[in-house]
C-alpha cells in the first residue's frame, strides 16, 4: 500500500500546475473574496436591514406624571429646591416620549420602521410575519418608572417585547430598545451623582454577526476560508478519481492488475494518499488565510485544537468518498463520464453546501440538507465553533462524518473491479 | 507450457476471436500474425489474465488460469501495445514502483533495475521523466517494465508500432536476444510479416477474430508450394488491364501494391507470355517482371485475399 501511496504522492508534487491550484487557488479566492465582499454578513452594509416594529401605548403619560408630582411631594426625601428641579427635568423629557422619541429618530429610521398600533393589531401583525416585533408600553408605566427611579419604590410595570421568532431581526431590535433603557439608567446614575451626559446617537450595532450571550464575532474572511477549505478538498477527491481515469486510460492499472499485488492495496494507497493531500491542502488554506488575513486572530489556541480535529475527520471522510469515486471511475467505460459526474456532484454540494454562497443567505429548508452534506456540515459546525469553542458543539458532526467514512470505504471496497474486469 | 482452447470473445453479441487454440512450448517464439482488427490483441488481453473469455480456456501447464490467474501472472511478462507508463516520473521511478508490486526482493531490485535499463539501452536516461522520451525509447522503457521480475513467458503486442526503424531494429534483436540466450518463451503479436519471420519459429496468423493458418515458416510458405508469385511493374495500371490479368488461365489472386501488381499463379502455367499479350492488347508496357520466393504476405494474401496492412 505504501509503494501506491508513495507513486501518488510523487505524481501529485510533480504535477506543480495541480499545486499550484490546490493549494494557492483557495488561498488566492479567499483573499479576493475578503476583500471584494466585506459586508456580506453585515459589516459595512446597515441598508440591509429593514425592521419593522409595532408599538403599542396604553400609558397616559400626562396622568403618570401627575401622579408622580403628587408622590413626590409627600415623600420627605427632597428638599423644594431638589423636587422643583426634579419635577421640571422629568416634564422636559419624560421617559416614554424620549424613547417614542428615540424610535422614530432620523438614524433609528433609516433602518426601523415604527408604526404605533393598538395590542392586538400588534399580535396578529407579528404573527403573520408583517412585524418583526412589538413594542407594549403598558398602563402607568411612567408613572412606575419614575417612581422605580427617584423614589425607590419597586417596578410594577415594565415594557414588554413580543416576537414570535427569535431571529436576527428581533435580537438587533431588542438590543436597540436595552440600549436605549441602559443609555437612560445611566444618565438617571450620572444625574443622581451631580454629573451631566449627553444623548449618544444610537445606531446599528456595528461589525460582524450581532452578538448574543457568550458568543465571539464571525467574520465575512473566517467564512471564507472555512468554506473555500472544505469546497476545494472536494475538487481534491474528484482530482485523485480524474488521476485513476487516466491510469487507466494509459493501461498503468492495467499492468498494475498484471503484477498481482492485492486489488485493495490500490484503493487504499489512493484513500490514504487523498487525506493526507486533503488534510494538508485545508490546514495550509487556514494556516496561510491566517497569515495573510489574521483570520483567527482574535483566538487563542483552542480554536486550533477544535478546526484540526474536525479537518482530520472531514478530510477522512473527503477521502472514504474519493475510495468511491476511484471504484466508480474504475468500472466506467469511458473515465470522461466520470469526470463530468463527480464535477456535477461536487457543484451541488458545494451550492447546497454554503461554499459559494455564504449559508445564512440561503433558504432555512435549504440550509438544512445543505448540513447533510459532508462540506455543509463542516462549515455550519466550524462556523459554531469560532463563535462558541465549545467541544460539545463538534461531537455530532464528529459522529456522522464517521459514519460517512466506514459506509463509503464499504461502498469504495464493494465496487472496486475484481480480477480480470478491467477492460 | 501455455496453451488456449476454444478461446472465444464476443462483445455485443459481435464475436471478435472466435475458437482460438494455440499452445506456446517452452523456449519457442511464436508470432500471432494479422491484419489489424484481426483479434490479436482481445486474444493477448484474454492470455494475460486482463479479460475474461465468453468461453474456452487458457491454461499454464495443462492447468486453467481463467479463475485463478495467480500463477500465470508470476511467470508472465506481458508488454501492452500502448505505453503503460507513468510519464510524470523518470524510467528509473517507474521500473522501482513496478518492481516493488511486482515484489521483486529488495535486496535485488536496485540490480534487477539496472540489468533491465541495460538490456533495453537506457543506462544513462534512467534519471529522465517519461515524458521527454522518444516513442521508440517509450517502448523500451514499457519492455523493461515487463521484464523486472524475469518472466518465463513474454508476450508482446505490436511492441514496434510507430517508432522509428533504428528503434525498431533494437527491439527486435533484443527480443531475439531474451528468446535465444536467456530461454525466455516470447509470444509476438505483429502486422508486419517481416518481424514475424525474422523472430518466430511458429506463426499463427488471424484474420476476422479465427486463425487461419498455423505451424512454421517453411510450413506456411508450403501452402504456396503450388503457386508462383510474381511481381510486375507496367508503365500504367488501370482498371480494364487488371480485369484482363485476373481472367488469365491460372491466375489466383491479383494486388496493386504502389506501382507494382503482385501476382499469384499456378505453378507452370503460361502465365508471362499471356501477361505480355494481356498488355500489347491493353496498350499496357510491362517495364519490369520479376519471379518471387513466397512470403508470409503471401500465404496471407492467398488464404484472405488481401494485405495484412489493409
Amino acid at each position: 500500500m505504501w509503494t501506491f501511496l508513495i507513486k501518488d504522492l510523487l505524481l501529485f508534487w510533480r504535477d506543480r500546475k495541480e499545486v499550484a491550484i490546490i493549494i494557492l487557488l483557495p488561498l488566492a479566492l479567499v483573499v479576493i473574496l475578503s476583500l471584494v465582499m466585506p459586508g456580506m454578513f453585515g459589516e459595512e452594509n446597515d441598508e440591509e436591514y429593514d425592521l419593522n416594529l409595532g408599538l403599542v401605548i396604553e400609558d397616559e403619560q400626562e396622568q403618570g406624571l401627575e401622579r408622580f408630582e403628587e408622590q413626590s411631594r409627600q415623600t420627605s426625601d427632597f428638599s423644594s429646591n431638589e423636587l422643583e428641579e426634579l419635577l421640571i427635568g422629568v416634564h422636559a423629557l419624560p421617559p416614554v416620549e424620549g424613547l417614542i422619541e428615540y424610535l422614530n429618530s432620523p438614524e433609528l429610521a433609516e433602518w426601523v420602521s415604527v408604526e404605533t398600533m393598538v395590542k392586538e393589531e400588534a399580535q396578529e401583525e407579528v404573527e403573520q410575519g408583517n412585524l418583526d416585533a412589538s413594542l407594549i408600553i403598558p398602563e402607568d408605566y411612567t408613572f412606575h418608572l419614575l417612581a422605580d427611579m427617584y423614589l425607590n419604590e419597586p417596578a410594577e410595570q415594565s415594557l414588554i417585547f413580543q416576537a414570535d421568532d427569535q431571529t436576527m431581526e428581533v435580537e438587533i431590535l431588542s438590543n436597540v430598545i436595552q440600549s436605549y433603557l441602559d443609555h437612560m439608567n445611566l444618565h438617571h446614575a450620572i444625574s443622581s451623582a451631580g454629573g451631566d451626559v449627553e444623548v449618544p446617537s444610537d445606531a446599528l450595532p456595528q461589525g460582524e454577526v450581532e452578538n448574543v450571550e457568550g458568543q465571539q464575532p464571525f467574520s465575512m474572511d473566517q467564512y471564507f476560508t472555512i468554506s473555500m477549505g472544505a469546497l476545494f478538498v472536494l475538487f481534491l477527491a474528484a482530482t485523485v478519481a480524474t488521476r485513476t481515469g487516466i491510469e487507466k486510460r494509459e493501461n498503468t492499472f492495467k499492468r498494475i492488475v498484471l503484477t498481482n499485488s492485492p486489488p485493495l492495496y490500490y484503493l487504499f494507497g489512493k484513500t490514504m494518499g487523498t487525506f493526507i493531500l486533503a488534510w494538508c491542502q485545508m490546514m495550509l488554506i487556514f494556516i496561510g488565510s491566517h497569515f495573510i488575513l489574521g483570520v483567527f486572530s482574535d483566538h487563542g489556541a483552542a480554536v486550533w485544537v477544535g478546526l484540526i480535529l474536525m479537518v482530520t475527520i472531514y478530510t477522512l471522510a473527503i477521502a472514504a468518498i474519493s475510495a468511491v469515486m476511484t471504484s466508480v471511475m474504475l468500472r466506467l467505460k469511458k473515465p470522461e463520464t466520470g469526470d463530468g459526474i463527480f464535477m456535477l456532484v461536487i457543484m451541488v454540494f458545494g451550492v447546497i453546501g454554503g461554499n459559494f454562497v455564504p449559508i445564512y443567505l440561503l433558504p432555512n429548508w435549504l440550509q438544512q440538507i445543505g448540513e447533510m452534506t459532508p462540506n455543509g456540515l463542516v462549515l455550519a459546525t466550524l462556523i459554531e465553533w469560532i463563535q462558541y469553542e465549545d467541544f460539545s458543539i463538534l461531537v455530532m458532526p464528529s459522529i456522522i462524518l464517521s459514519i460517512i467514512v466506514i459506509v463509503s470505504l464499504f461502498i469504495g471496497i464493494k465496487l472496486y473491479p475484481k480480477r480480470g474486469d478491467v477492460s | 507450457m501455455l496453451e488456449t482452447v476454444q478461446l472465444t470473445k464476443a462483445f455485443k453479441g459481435k464475436t471478435v476471436v472466435d475458437e482460438v487454440e494455440l499452445y506456446l512450448d517452452q523456449g519457442e517464439s511464436v508470432g500471432l500474425l494479422g491484419p489489424n482488427g484481426a483479434g490479436k490483441s482481445t486474444t493477448i488481453s484474454m492470455i494475460s489474465s486482463l479479460l475474461k473469455p465468453t468461453s474456452g480456456d487458457v491454461k499454464l501447464n495443462q492447468k486453467s488460469t481463467i479463475k485463478n490467474p495467480v500463477d500465470l501472472r508470476k511467470v508472465l511478462g506481458v508488454v501492452p501495445q500502448e505505453i503503460a507508463l507513468y510519464e510524470e516520473l523518470s524510467a528509473y521511478e517507474n521500473l522501482k514502483f513496478f518492481g516493488r508490486i511486482y515484489r521483486v526482493p529488495k535486496s535485488e531490485l536496485e540490480s534487477r533495475i539496472q540489468d533491465t535499463l541495460e538490456i533495453v539501452g537506457l543506462k544513462e536516461r534512467q534519471k529522465d521523466l517519461i515524458k521527454t522520451f522518444s516513442g521508440g525509447m517509450k517502448r523500451r522503457v514499457n519492455i523493461a517494465t515487463a521484464l523486472l521480475h524475469n518472466p518465463k513467458i513474454l508476450i508482446l503486442d505490436e511492441p514496434t508500432v510507430g517508432i522509428d526503424p533504428q528503434s525498431r531494429n533494437y527491439i527486435l534483436e533484443m527480443v531475439r536476444q531474451l528468446n535465444e540466450q536467456k530461454g525466455t518463451t516470447v509470444l509476438y503479436t505483429s502486422h508486419y510479416m517481416e518481424e514475424v519471420e525474422q523472430l518466430c519459429n511458429r506463426v499463427y496468423i488471424m484474420d476476422h477474430g479465427k486463425v487461419i493458418a498455423k505451424g512454421t515458416k517453411s510450413e506456411l510458405l508450403s501452402i504456396l508450394s503450388n503457386e508462383d508469385t510474381i511481381s510486375v511493374q507496367p508503365n500504367r495500371i488501370d482498371e480494364e488491364f487488371l480485369a484482363a490479368v485476373k481472367e488469365i488461365e491460372g491466375v489466383r489472386k491479383v494486388e496493386v501494391s504502389g506501382e507494382e501488381i503482385n501476382i499469384i499463379a499456378k505453378k507452370a502455367s503460361n502465365i508471362v507470355s499471356e501477361l505480355v499479350n494481356v498488355g500489347e492488347r491493353h496498350q499496357v508496357q510491362i517495364l519490369n517482371f520479376q519471379m518471387e520466393n513466397p512470403s508470409l504476405e503471401n500465404v496471407f494474401l492467398h488464404l484472405t485475399g488481401r494485405t495484412l496492412r489493409d
